[in-house]
């Protein structure tokens, strides 16, 4: 399952509240992040922190990190029938790196094999809202606010005016892959009741069909292909 | 006006030394040119540090820092040199990126798209040789890839050759008259 959305959208919220009543249901639970894998996180950050990275460097990077994480932690963790959440998955390259400037086709082949989740939840808010909860208690880092390709020098200017451009990829996202809209701006009580009953109603599925070439080939590299 | 001499070369092979001295050779005017060298960014010396806990990568993980290595060198290196009119020899490139992911089994349609952002080299060379493999992006990648025994990884090794060996020959063949 994953949860997707810009930033203040409320999702990692949403997402601890969801693997709290998890577990309390008796699942075997294993979470992942966004840009959080342990071999290419450290070369993401220290370009990150030197401001050194292009568009096109930022989408292999984390779409290196994102493959990692899936040979390494999700599909082992679904192997053994465990449920993954992901705070983010390869959409959010998708959103970042279109709204960077970057072509959809050639960014989306970059995660090929394609490991598509059962449930994507969208939290959907409007530019000003995700501004104004990301900016009440911090400053937007240069590569968040996008500083890298608006040319905008203040963060919070230059934020407002990338996060509209990446929400409007999320939306356009949201509809070809077919993801279940949730309002953001609703309350967190809310929004977790819908979570809930969304994944609830749905049932459980074995490997879909369009996920066999990415099994296939992590089974392939672990040398148990039969 | 003075026609522009500018000119990017590709050295692709295993052997790291001998893709060194190929490049060497193959810049006509030490003056007016440059090689590029692979990890120019620095990608592959974090990885080699990195703690065993982490994971080793796949190829497809590999091949992606190497593209990200890559769009480092056409930003940093390539491009300018070409823009200032010089003749700029990258090496390795493209072809040996290539010829690592067909090895490993990796689909040519992914590595086309994955590379698609580099332009072509107007002239390509190859190295066969393959005695010094071990300090080359293939030889380090045939290293750290996962799930692969000693045997396995000499056999990874001699497959990337024999495709750049192969795209040698299909060259040749075709730049006859």
């Amino acid at each position: 399952m994953a949860f997707e959305g810009p930033d203040g959208s409320g999702k990692t919220t949403q997402r601890k509240l969801f693997k709290t009543w998890l577990k309390s249901e008796g699942y075997d639970v294993v979470t992942t992040k966004w840009n959080s894998s342990d071999l290419i996180k450290p070369i993401i950050k220290s370009r990150k922190a030197v401001r050194a990275l292009s568009p096109e460097e930022f989408s292999l990077l984390h779409g290196a990190d994102f493959r990692h994480r899936v040979e390494q932690i999700i599909l082992p963790a679904l192997w053994d029938g465990k449920l993954v959440i992901a705070d983010r998955f390869l959409f959010t390259g998708l959103a970042r790196d279109v709204a960077r400037g970057l072509d959809l086709d050639w960014v989306l082949k970059l995660y090929q094999p394609l490991l598509w989740p059962d449930l994507v939840f969208y939290f959907a808010v409007s530019p000003i809202t995700s501004g104004k909860r990301v900016t009440a208690t911090r400053m937007p880092n240069f590569y968040e606010a996008g500083q890298d390709v608006t040319d905008v020098e203040d963060p919070v200017e230059s934020y407002q005016r990338f996060i509209a451009r990446v929400i409007r990829e999320y939306e356009s996202l949201a509809l070809i892959f077919n993801m279940i809209t949730v309002d953001a701006e609703q309350s967190i009580g809310d929004q977790h009741r819908q979570i809930r009953e969304l994944f609830l109603e749905g049932q459980r599925r074995p490997w879909s069909p369009w996920n066999t070439d990415a099994v296939a080939e992590w089974l392939a590299g672990q040398g148990m292909a039969r | 006006m003075k026609a522009s001499k500018a000119r990017l070369v590709s050295v692709d092979g295993v052997d790291a030394s001998a893709v060194i001295a190929a490049a060497r050779r193959a810049i006509v005017r030490p003056g007016r040119g440059g090689v590029s060298h692979w990890d120019a960014s620095g990608i592959f010396q974090d990885l080699c540090v990195a703690d065993a806990a982490a994971g080793a990568p796949s190829a497809r993980t590999l091949l992606l820092l190497y593209a990200a290595d890559l769009a480092f060198r056409l930003r940093w290196e390539i491009r300018p040199a070409l823009a200032a009119g010089r003749t700029v020899v990258a090496a390795p490139y493209v072809d040996t990126a290539m010829a690592f992911g067909r090895a490993a089994g990796v689909p040519v349609g992914w590595l086309t798209n994955l590379f698609r952002f580099a332009p072509p080299a107007a002239e390509r060379h190859f190295v066969t040789a393959t005695r010094d493999a071990g300090a080359g992006f293939v030889g380090l990648a045939c290293q750290r890839v996962h799930g692969v025994d000693r045997r396995a990884r000499r056999k990874l090794l001699g497959g990337a050759a024999a495709h750049l060996r192969a795209e040698a020959k299909r060259r040749a063949r075709r730049a006859k008259p």
